[in-house]
């Protein structure tokens, strides 16, 4: 289900993840490379498991920005292109207004060929979904 | 001044060693793999005006950048591109060499930068258990670990000294916690070690750590025991209390330009003249953080 939301939204087929297994914890999943040794962690008492990809946030699911600056690049659809002012707008919490070509929900930001993370398209606007904090922390100049 | 003092009988050039304290520690970043390439990241860092230059012969993803830089203000840091990471740091991943496939531990893991560096050395295959005891390191660790993209590892929180011993690795990582001497240079503030109380308990630590690694290493597997201190009590001691209980052998390391040898004998106390085998890294001789390493195998 989870995968099958990013090709349905992104088009990042599902098959870029058959390397890979899926753990959830509360309400989070978590995304590990297959090994031979996966007997590892199942016999230690593991707090952390590979990388965190999705959150459960109210209803929806969210693939994290860690998650989308790894496998961003494979989308082919819901990805919005933003400049350095649009970026900077972005992480001063304000909103870009989109002609509608995308449908609402999760976008993907690129800036060139960089994947940042995510947005949220809604009534022609979008917000940053990134922490503000990392975003404030970027020097573009 | 009496700074390191007790030192001067083995280290050498020490005037040149107290000078090389005087300038600050330069700023080197490691080109992440996982997410880019090392010629990406250069373009898109001239592109800002800011030029890198190679810091270690032979690796194309280590890195000098210019001192008044604030990398992790970096766009490229936030991406993941680069992680500013001592460069003697890294020589300690370089020298562990896992392979791809195999299960790797490294024991003391906070804040991740060795352990994403191994990462990045496997091409995110196998497994590695990043073990951190406090969990209030947990959340670094884990950050370093996301925002570089390494999807090959679990974290655990055991005591290092007490990891489970019904597993085993083909390499271990032991960068276990140290007196730092090594990170100390002037504009960082006063010098002040640590009680010798609590430096001979920090002793004792290491010697049930390096001895727990070693006995978490399948037959031939590779460790290996890092610090960042001068301290022979805390370097060539520890290796030679290893040699002295377990049938271990140190791996010659690979040359590195300002590479030192092990020393062999410390306050009339004279070590296994296998210690010679190990590394001292010293900031006069390679501009960065001072540390030790030995490279130990487990006979097959």
């Amino acid at each position: 289900m989870l995968f099958s939301y990013l090709e349905e939204r992104f088009g990042i087929h599902e098959q870029t993840f058959v390397d890979f297994d899926l753990f959830s914890k509360r309400k989070s999943w978590w995304l590990l490379r297959k090994t031979a040794n996966a007997y590892l962690p199942v016999r230690l008492k593991v707090s952390q498991v590979g990388l965190r990809a999705f959150d459960k946030v109210g209803k929806y699911l969210k693939p994290t920005t860690r998650m989308i600056q790894l496998f961003g690049h494979h989308a082919t659809r819901g990805v919005h292109q933003v400049d350095e002012s649009g970026l900077q707008r972005l992480s001063r919490g304000e909103s870009l207004e989109i002609d509608g070509l995308i449908d609402e929900g999760f976008v993907i930001l690129r800036l060139r060929e960089q994947v940042l993370g995510l947005g949220l398209l809604a009534q022609g606007k979008i917000t940053s979904r990134i922490r503000k904090y990392e975003l404030n922390q970027i020097s573009l100049s | 001044m009496r700074l390191f003092e007790d030192y001067r009988e083995f280290i050498p050039d020490f005037d040149s060693f107290l000078e090389s304290l005087e300038r600050p520690l330069p700023n080197h970043l490691r080109v992440n793999r996982l997410k880019t390439s090392p010629a990406s990241v250069i373009a898109l860092l001239q592109n800002k005006g800011i030029f890198l230059k190679p810091a270690y012969i032979g690796n194309d993803t280590l890195y000098e950048a210019p001192r008044d830089l604030l990398p992790g203000r970096l766009l490229e840091y936030f991406l993941g591109y680069i992680h500013p990471q001592a460069l003697t740091s890294c020589v300690a991943s370089l020298f562990l060499a896992p392979r791809a496939n195999s299960t790797v531990l490294d024991l003391c893991a906070a804040p991740g930068g060795k352990t994403s560096h191994v990462a990045q050395l496997m091409a995110n295959t196998g497994i590695i258990v990043a073990n951190e005891l406090h969990l209030r390191r947990h959340a670094p660790l884990s950050h370093t670990l996301s925002r570089l993209g390494v999807l090959n590892t679990v974290l655990t929180a055991y005591p290092a000294q007490e990891f489970p011993l019904r597993e085993s690795f083909d390499f271990v990582m032991a960068d276990v916690p140290c007196s730092g001497e090594g990170r100390w240079r002037f504009s960082r503030g006063p010098y002040s070690t640590a009680e010798s109380k609590y430096r001979t308990a920090m002793v004792e630590a290491q010697k049930k750590m390096i001895l727990r690694g070693f006995d978490l290493l399948r037959k031939e597997g590779t460790m290996v025991y890092s610090t960042c201190t001068y301290n022979p009590e805390e370097n060539e001691k520890v290796v030679d209390f290893l040699l002295g209980h377990r049938d271990a052998e140190l791996v010659p390391l690979d040359y590195v330009p300002g590479i030192e040898p092990g020393i062999p004998r410390w306050r009339k106390e004279d070590f296994d003249g296998r210690v010679r085998g190990a590394g001292r890294f010293y900031p006069h001789r390679i501009d960065s953080v001072g540390f030790f390493m030995a490279k130990i195998c487990r006979r097959g």
